[in-house]
């Protein structure tokens, strides 16, 4: 009796392991351009609204959405995001843990590069272009976007 | 003295009790030691008087509607508290007589605890107050990191004709 209630606790934490361990294999994120303006009147998409707070920190005032994908990334491979100026940044998975990512933003324009661990829940918010005319574009990245309001 | 002590308990073994040897070592000392033999001068004296007279006593009394006594005194008896709570099937008996059924039960457990945790956690996440969030900046390779509580804000380094 003892050796069947030590297979089945076994068997249970193997599952709380072993299964959060395979999902890491494909990271699915949710991408978006977005731009910020200094002038004009405050103004944020109401699609945008879970970045109020992040968007809150910096000096733009008005928040347009330019484009939206959801994308399902691996380590190693690189992901490529075209800006409305036609500039394109690239995306790449540095580290995966259980509910950790490290992401590499390259803004090849600005030959910058970023390496930026986020937890579950969280979102990078990285300038990928300069200011021009008071207006920047930004690229947002959350992995496990349905984890995340 | 040391004798005498090794052989006190042998005084008053009746015959046949003791190994062959013993027994004449017994007999030998008994002939040599004066205090020894009146000991077991008074014992062979005392011998059996105490269980004749538990014999004639017990044979004196009739003992034919004996059991049917003790078995009417107990069918009367109320049983005592501790008796029925003996009869109640223990949880571990439960458990050592369905052990299939336990360990299913014990991985159904882990597994809702497992789920319960995971839903918490994700919810965890989304409760939070409306407020600014926290700030760290750091300074990467010419970039702003701006460290709030929702994630990392990352602000280039301006051109030099904007002027940030």
């Amino acid at each position: 009796m003892t050796r069947w209630i030590a297979c089945a606790f076994a068997l249970g934490i193997l599952h709380i392991a072993v299964l959060p361990a395979l999902a890491l294999a494909d990271v699915p994120v949710h991408l978006r351009v977005i731009k910020g303006s200094k002038k004009g009147p405050a103004k944020l998409d109401a699609s945008l609204e879970p970045l109020k707070r992040q968007l809150s920190s910096l000096a733009y005032v008005r928040w347009e959405l330019t484009s939206d994908d959801r994308r399902t990334m691996e380590k190693g491979k690189v992901e490529t995001v075209k800006l409305p100026d036609g500039d394109e940044v690239m995306l790449a998975i540095a580290e995966e843990q259980v509910d950790k990512v490290t992401f590499e933003v390259t803004v090849a324009s600005r030959k910058t590069q970023s390496k930026l661990t986020v937890e579950r829940g969280q979102r990078i918010v990285h300038q990928v272009s300069g200011e021009k005319n008071g207006s920047a574009f930004f690229l947002t990245v959350i992995a496990w976007p349905d984890a995340a309001k | 003295m040391r004798t005498c002590v090794r052989f006190a308990p042998m005084i008053g073994s009746k015959e046949c009790e003791l190994p062959e040897d013993e027994a004449r070592a017994l007999a030998a000392h008994l002939g040599a030691c004066p205090r020894c033999r009146a000991i077991a001068r008074d014992l062979a004296a005392t011998e059996g008087l105490l269980g004749n007279a538990l014999m004639a006593r017990a044979n004196s009394r009739d003992f034919a509607p004996f059991v049917d006594q003790v078995m009417a005194r107990v069918g009367a008896r109320p049983r005592p508290a501790f008796e029925q709570v003996r009869r109640r099937p223990s949880l571990l008996a439960f458990l050592r007589g369905h052990g299939r059924l336990t360990a299913v039960a014990a991985a159904a457990v882990v597994g809702l605890l497992a789920a319960v945790s995971a839903f918490l956690y994700v919810h965890r996440s989304a409760e939070r107050p409306e407020e600014l969030a926290a700030l760290e900046v750091d300074l990467e390779g010419g970039n702003i990191v701006l460290q709030t509580s929702d994630g990392p804000v990352v602000l280039i380094e301006p051109d030099d004709e904007t002027g940030g």
